[in-house]
């Protein structure tokens, strides 16, 4: 397993090269002058001429990738001259705020979406499978702004019991000592991920109640509720393992919708701004964030394989 | 690096002052509640008023309800992704906005003169730490004595600190965002202090309205503590000859040293720099998310001069990640916005966010909107230098329609270079008062064409080309040869609901006279940098039309004389117009003397509103919060607009 992990770690940087340097490429390709963009129209050809220099913009493409490369390498990740902040002061800034928010968000996509997915699976073609099934066909298709947006009228606006936004402080800990502030931002992003969760766990649920290893606990005489425990459970979770690994990269991303909606400034809505404001620096920073996470989320996927299921073996 | 996080609020933010109609519920009695709500939806029932209700829009201010008190916390609503991020006033382009300039700066550090009030385009003296300006030597002297103003830190504000700013200005011109190359301070020939009088000596003479509007509008004095190098360093006194700043050099790194603390907005709230402040406000909490909150500066003395001290307690500047965010809050009451904004887009929803407690208003900056035709494309360059065109295509522009139809009635059309939907003595009575010349008309449209010398297409779909070139009044113009095809590329901003419904709209008239427009989006700032000075053969100079959405605010060149915008060769003349009479006009109206200088002003105005420089579309409400409706709270007094977004939350209080 330890030289899984190498290699993968190994394969990991190549990734992570590929990514920024086809990020840092087709980025450029789109119109217009970065200078130009970040300094507006009322920028002199003087200050646009020292803009331009100042940001290496004035080399070739490769030579400024390479400068990139190199600045890497020296732990400089580069200077957001959009927000007046280091990349590494952006990450370290908000990368905390969305763990908070979308890592819980997962954890309870998962604590609810496991039981009522072995529950559909036991009683299937029941009240309860038709009732849950139904639920999470509602809520799998509802998009995530329509579905906080209802929230926000039903209990911000309508009701007044939570509020509209999340909260405002810029830390961790500032963030938990309003914890109705993420009541909303949080049953979106869960509810939402617990339909798909819940999904692949009943099915594979199924899959597993039909196996010779239930029919003959079952026929041991183990009690049902150690049968599913024991049994069922184990090995119905390998394709929900690979689900929650692959979710890791959303943790940066997919809270770009609710971030706009909540009012949480994250990771998210930093590279949709940066994308759309021609920030290199914070595009390429987060490019390699989300690329590490989804390399790091495969390889968790990978090592949860083969703890639940020991027939899983790496060589 | 930020090193500082601040996990407490001395105040709570409206997430924790939350105001709650129940008691805490339980998650189980919420998510019940929200099926039942959600049942409830369902059936179409609903206790929100209607849309429908037509809602009152105020252009003037209204008179708050209840009696004044005083303290208290007013919030505002910052624009969406837009927060301030750099404090020291001599901003370079990057941070040359109206978030760091009007919504920070200026309520800590104050400009020499104030712009703006009462939604008026002129100078407010008794904001002004200069008074007015005295002139001699023919209009090549100018002489400003400033009020006796105190810098938080005891020090008298002086001519000495307006020289500070002049020296760094000059020695870092490039760095400056409203720098234009032999404007302020190239054309200063000397400049000197002595007290509480800074003089100027010019080298030409100029019109001393242009040069107050447009030149000593950008200076803000600024304190000498600041006249350092480094941190811990002794500041200088006022009559030292060695001070930092009297050399290039010496500027350069004074303002490296301020740029570079100004680059760390973590220390913002806490810095013993920033805190030596002369305005009404000092910063109490500064936020990497962009929240900027401020307490009144106990110091400040400008009600010796005429400017109100603050008596609230607290203004907090609030950011918001989206228009939808912002309004969700603002639909939840004055409780946790006090001061926000409906976005065009969402007006039809005006009625049910004012039955919170709300007044709306439409108000504008002293703005004019446009797109721009790029008179240097090396193809259809010579059709867009026609004057003829420029006045063909404006026609196909439904200005008045667009703001009924796509902007729910928060826009008001551009007619000319001037603005004149906010009162100012600049705007040509005789230009406003009658009717705009090239008002929506296909048919106007199609004529002006077919009597230049092309076959009009009238089937939607192939393009009117020129039949007949040459340069004769009856022939299509200079270098267009025969069959030149009117099909062109308008480019516009992605995303804003409205803007997108106007392309489209023009790209249906036009076709109607055979002028197709191909359409693009995409993003401001890619859109904002292609329409970019170039020359024919460059590779840049293949964009043909580009929309951002806005225009040109006028600020800090508060005087509309256009020498930025349309002279020939001009920093921000983006579409390389270039016409002689234009130039002289422009040229007249910075350097004529008082007497003459309105009329040549009105002339270069008719003049322009003729030439058309660039296509006019209707400007969008928006002021001091983005485009739309602003809605102010009931609850809140003192509240005046600005015309060019400047706040006064000193002038603010609440009432019970």
């Amino acid at each position: 397993l330890v030289g899984f992990v190498i290699r993968r770690l190994g394969q990991a940087i190549i990734v992570l090269l590929g990514l920024t340097f086809l990020t840092f490429f087709l980025e450029h390709l789109l119109p217009g002058s970065v200078a130009r963009a970040i300094l507006g129209v009322r920028a002199s050809p003087a200050a646009l001429a020292a803009f331009t220099h100042a940001n290496y913009l004035d080399r070739s493409l490769l030579l400024q990738y390479g400068h990139y490369l190199s600045q890497l390498l020296h732990g400089n990740l580069g200077f957001s001259y959009r927000l007046n902040r280091s990349v590494w002061a952006v990450l370290r800034d908000e990368l905390p705020r969305d763990l908070v928010l979308v890592g819980s968000s997962l954890v309870l996509a998962v604590v609810i979406a496991v039981p009522v997915g072995v529950a559909q699976a036991v009683r299937r073609n029941g009240l309860v499978d038709y009732t849950a099934t139904g639920v999470s066909f509602l809520l799998y298709s509802m998009p995530s702004f329509a579905f906080g947006l209802i929230l926000i009228q039903i209990f911000s606006i309508q009701f007044r019991l939570l509020p509209p936004e999340a909260p405002q402080q810029p830390s961790v800990n500032g963030m938990l000592l309003h914890p109705s502030g993420l009541a909303l931002p949080v049953i979106t992003l869960t509810l939402i991920s617990y339909a798909l969760f819940s999904r692949y766990m009943r099915s594979s649920a199924i899959d597993a109640l039909a196996q010779d290893y239930i029919r003959t606990a079952r026929a041991k005489g183990l009690p049902e509720r150690l049968v599913l425990w024991r049994h069922l459970l184990r090995n119905s979770l390998v394709p929900v393992a690979t689900l929650v690994g692959l979710s890791l990269p959303a943790v940066f991303t997919a809270g770009l919708i609710v971030e706009q909606l909540f009012n949480f400034p994250g990771v998210g809505l930093q590279y949709f701004l940066a994308a759309e404001q021609t920030d290199y620096p914070v595009m390429l920073g987060i490019t390699l964030l989300v690329g590490l996470a989804t390399v790091l989320g495969n390889l968790l996927a990978d090592v949860a394989y083969a703890v639940l299921d020991p027939r899983v073996r790496y060589s | 690096m930020r090193a500082i996080r601040r996990e407490r609020r001395t105040h709570p933010h409206p997430s924790s002052r939350w105001r709650r109609s129940g008691g805490q519920g339980t998650m189980a009695f919420t998510v019940i509640l929200a099926a039942l709500a959600l049942v409830a939806a369902s059936c179409g029932k609903s206790t929100s008023p209607t849309a429908s209700s037509s809602p009152t829009i105020f252009s003037t201010v209204q008179p708050p309800s209840g009696s004044q008190t005083t303290g208290g916390t007013v919030t505002w609503a910052e624009g969406p992704s837009a927060t301030p991020n750099y404090i020291f006033p001599i901003a370079s382009s990057s941070y040359f906005s109206v978030t760091n300039l009007s919504q920070l700066q200026a309520l800590l550090y104050r400009p020499l003169y104030w712009f703006g009030n009462n939604y008026t385009a002129s100078v407010d003296y008794d904001y002004s730490i200069g008074q007015a300006p005295v002139w001699s030597n023919d209009n090549k002297t100018v002489a400003i004595t400033l009020n006796a103003y105190k810098w938080s830190n005891g020090e008298t504000v002086t001519g000495r600190d307006v020289l500070f700013f002049y020296n760094l200005l000059k020695a870092n011109t490039s760095s400056y965002g409203a720098y234009v190359p032999g404007y302020f301070p190239d054309n200063v020939a000397s400049a000197s202090a002595s007290g509480q009088t800074v003089t100027f000596t010019l080298k030409q003479a100029y019109n001393p309205t242009w040069f107050l509007y447009n030149q000593l509008s950008e200076i803000t004095p600024l304190p000498l503590a600041w006249d350092v190098t480094g941190a811990g360093q002794a500041a200088p006194t006022g009559n030292a000859t060695n001070a930092p700043d009297t050399t290039p050099a010496g500027a350069k790194n004074v303002f490296t040293y301020l740029d570079g603390l100004s680059k760390n907005t973590a220390t913002y709230a806490n810095s013993p720099v920033w805190s030596i402040v002369d305005g009404p406000w000092t910063l109490s909490n500064f936020t990497n998310t962009g929240e900027a909150d401020f307490v009144p500066n106990p110091n400040y003395s400008g009600p010796q001069f005429g400017a109100p001290k603050a008596t609230l307690a607290k203004f907090e500047e609030l950011p918001y990640t989206s228009e939808p965010a912002e309004m969700n809050v603002a639909k939840t009451g004055p409780n946790n916005l006090t001061i926000g904004w409906i976005p065009s887009a969402q007006v039809p929803q005006t009625a049910s966010v004012l039955a919170k407690g709300y007044n709306a208003y439409k108000f504008f900056t002293y703005s004019i909107n446009y797109f721009e035709l790029n008179m240097h494309n090396p193809k259809l360059g010579p059709v867009f230098r026609q004057t003829y065109f420029r006045q063909a295509f404006q026609e196909l522009v439904n200005q008045p329609g667009w703001d009924t139809a796509f902007q729910h009635g928060t826009a008001v059309p551009t007619y000319g270079v001037v603005p004149t939907v906010i009162p100012n003595p600049f705007a040509d009575t005789t230009e406003t008062a009658r009717p705009f010349p090239f008002p929506f008309s296909v048919s106007k449209a199609s004529q002006t064409l077919s009597s230049h010398g092309w076959k009009v297409s009238t089937d939607g779909r192939t393009p009117t080309t020129c039949q007949s070139p040459g340069t004769g009044p009856t022939q299509c113009g200079a270098s267009i040869p025969a069959g030149t095809a009117l099909e062109f590329n308008l480019d516009y901003q992605a995303g804003p609901v409205s803007l997108d419904q106007e392309m489209k709209d023009l790209k249906s008239e036009a076709a109607k006279v055979g002028v197709i427009l191909d359409l693009t989006t995409h993003p401001f700032d890619n859109v904002i940098s292609t329409a970019t000075q170039c020359t024919a053969g460059d590779a840049k100079c293949n964009w043909t039309a580009e929309n951002w959405g806005g225009g040109w605010v006028y600020s800090p060149d508060f005087y509309p004389s256009g020498e930025e915008l349309f002279a020939t060769g001009a920093v921000s003349n983006q579409n390389n117009y270039s016409d002689p009479t234009a130039d002289a006009l422009i040229q007249a109206t910075t350097t004529a003397p008082t007497s003459t200088a309105q009329t040549l002003l009105n002339e270069y105005q008719d003049y322009m509103q003729q030439q058309l420089p660039v296509v006019f579309q209707p400007n969008v409400a928006g002021n001091p919060v983005p485009g739309g409706l602003t809605i102010v709270s009931k609850k809140l007094g003192g509240f005046s607009v600005n015309a060019f977004s400047y706040i006064t939350p000193e002038t603010y209080y609440l009432t019970q």
